[in-house]
């Protein structure tokens, strides 16, 4: 029974028009800017070993990869992120170049969503990665290519908020807990459930690390986090950490940027792969974040390079949709239909040639009557048509609204 | 920038939510006498009001279609999550329990143990927990009938007072985690309109009673 030759797989979706428009839209403007800072566009294949997601550092639970196998049996994934294949590639093929190495990459990641919740499973991606740069202008530098990418959309209102995941992971070391009790407390800052992280880490105390770990997800807003922060956090490692972000918010705010930033300090996504500043961006109208980044300085010491680096991924299908709904997104209609009489064919593509090239945009009408062309210049709201035979002239499209 | 919107589970939990948004001093009347109406504005809050099934709240705001959300722990623990759980609402109080036949040890005997359950991720989570393997059956409701009529050894539901089990000849074996009404934010909506939710989740706690409810209420509209 073929029912599935008309309908795309559960999680993907074709894109028509304007969609694409909005996508190209951006990927031209983004790559353009990141050309402009100096980074080198990267290529990784859409199908890589299980090995390179799964084998020193899970970073990808299992469960949301794309997975298949070679003709030798070996297992295959569809690549689900874009930072861990260049990370492979930066420390196999290019250990031999100047640090820092920039590079950019503007590619689809494929990622098996849990079904019907309206996700797409395959979703554009472009992101730097800057590799080998360990000091904190590394990562000013990213904050503001972060927040120069969100500007150049063209969107009025955004957010940044940034943290370091050295507070939560200074916190929890301090703590006599096992490792599911980690990822618990871990879990419940995520999503500053505060009443059961309470509860939680009630059986810690008396400890000052558990009492710091409960008013984490609290710390978030402006300028005011740092005292907050400051007067909670005891111990050696703290000041270090709050002078890193300080200084990542100074920068930011010195940008003109004050109001658009933000502290969250129970930022604890994926407290495994991040080692120092991470952050998010939004945009209004979208429900999740439409750009992630942070410093990864263990990632290229598990493909044998020991490297600090530091990058973010933009969710381009995100940014897109967010443009649509804005009604940012006005496609170029045709400005002319060519038709031509019998014979005068040549001259009619004579024509197209010409107009095109002062920038208009041409259409070429195959049929054999000025009636159906014109029908159809009705139809598809063209405005005028040029005839082409012994002379040359143009005809309005009737009933063609004023545009 | 559109009004906060906030989806709140049909039924008793719609109901007292209406009675402690107007209890904290908001006018609910347009959410009372809706019609046939499905977004309710709630004219002195600067927020609207939709009503949706407890799953469909959760569908809503991860979508960030609706900023905010009220439904039972139930549902989140069984749909999983990627949202903020800011506030435990209070009411709506129950529990999540293994109940069994009465006068017959559940445990007892070599044979997998069949389930039923209306919550299957929640009931398999906690017999992985505990190392037990069982056979999981799906029932959409009146989950009593399945040990009664032989198709399970056991349910996970959800219990109140416990009188339907009673009734039905079974006991709470076990209990596996409290339920009650909470506050769910959209994780974007939180960062774009911070005062906004901060501003109403302040209100929602005196209501609830954290906080002194001497304190003048300045019913304003707030904007960020």
């Amino acid at each position: 029974m073929k029912i599935y030759d008309k309908i795309t797989p559960e999680g993907t979706r074709d894109l028509l028009f304007e969609q694409c428009d909005a996508r190209r839209g951006l990927e031209r403007k983004l790559s353009g800017f990141f050309e402009q800072r100096g980074f080198q566009e990267v290529m990784t294949p859409g199908l890589e070993f299980y090995d390179v997601f799964y084998s020193n550092s899970n970073y990808f639970p299992q469960e949301t990869m794309y997975k298949l196998t070679d003709g030798k049996g070996r297992l295959l994934v569809m690549r689900p992120d874009c930072t861990i294949p260049i990370a492979r590639l930066a420390a196999t093929k290019l250990s031999g170049l100047p640090k820092p190495i920039r590079l950019y990459y503007d590619q689809p990641v494929y990622r098996n969503n849990p079904a019907m919740k309206g996700r797409s499973d395959e979703l554009l991606q472009m992101g730097v990665e800057l590799i080998g740069a360990g000091s904190h202008k590394g990562d000013l530098e990213m904050l503001e290519m972060a927040v120069r990418c969100l500007q150049s959309c063209g969107l009025a209102q955004f957010r940044i908020e940034i943290c370091s995941i050295g507070f939560f992971k200074a916190l929890i070391q301090q703590l006599e807990a096992g490792d599911e009790e980690k990822e618990q407390i871990r879990e419940l800052i995520e999503s500053k459930n505060y009443a059961a992280l309470n509860d939680f880490l009630d059986r810690f105390l008396p400890s000052k690390a558990a009492e710091a770990l409960k008013k984490l997800p609290g710390l978030f807003g402006g300028n005011e986090v740092f005292q907050q922060a400051a007067l909670l956090l005891d111990g050696e490692d703290f000041p270090r950490l709050l002078d890193e972000l300080r200084y990542i918010y100074d920068g930011l705010a010195a940008l003109g940027l004050g109001d658009q930033v933000m502290i969250d300090l129970g930022l604890v996504n994926q407290a495994e792969y991040y080692t120092g500043i991470i952050f998010r961006g939004y945009v209004e109208g979208i429900g999740e974040p439409v750009i992630s980044g942070g410093r990864y300085d263990s990632l290229m010491g598990d493909f044998g390079e020991p490297q600090p680096a530091t990058g973010f991924a933009v969710n381009v299908d995100l940014v897109a949709k967010a443009l649509l709904q804005a009604g940012e997104m006005k496609t170029k209609k045709t400005d002319l239909l060519i038709f031509c009489e019998p014979g005068c064919e040549v001259k009619a593509f004579g024509e197209l040639e010409r107009l095109t090239s002062l920038g208009l945009k041409c259409e070429h009408a195959v049929f054999e009557t000025l009636d159906e062309a014109s029908a159809y210049a009705r139809a598809r709201k063209i405005g005028k048509i040029r005839f082409v035979g012994e002379e040359t002239r143009d005809i309005l499209t009737e009933g063609e609204m004023a545009r | 920038m559109r009004p906060l919107r906030i989806a709140l589970t049909k039924g008793r939990l719609e109901n007292k939510t209406i009675e402690l948004l107007e209890a904290i001093g908001y006018d609910c009347s347009q959410v009372r006498e809706k019609g046939r109406k499905l977004i309710l504005p709630v004219p002195n809050g600067g927020f609207e009001v939709v009503l949706a099934k407890a799953a469909d709240v959760i569908t809503y705001v991860e979508s960030g279609v609706c900023d905010l959300g009220v439904l039972g722990k139930d549902t989140i623990m069984e749909m999983g999550h990627s949202f903020y759980e800011l506030l435990d609402l209070g009411f709506g109080r129950c529990k999540f329990a293994l109940a069994a036949p009465r006068n017959r040890d559940f445990y007892a005997g070599y044979q997998t143990k069949v389930i039923a359950t209306k919550y299957p991720n929640v009931a398999r989570q906690f017999f992985e927990q505990k190392g037990m393997d069982v056979e999981l059956v799906k029932i959409e409701g009146s989950v009593e009938l399945a040990p009664i009529l032989g198709l399970a050894d056991g349910i996970v539901d959800i219990v109140e007072t416990g009188t339907t089990l009673k009734e039905n000849g079974l006991e709470v074996v076990e209990d596996v985690a409290p339920v009650s009404a909470r506050l769910i934010v959209n994780i974007a909506s939180l960062k774009l309109r911070k005062l906004a939710i901060e501003t109403l989740i302040d209100r929602l706690e005196c209501g609830i009673g954290h906080k002194n409810v001497e304190r003048e209420i300045n019913l304003t509209v707030e904007t960020d």
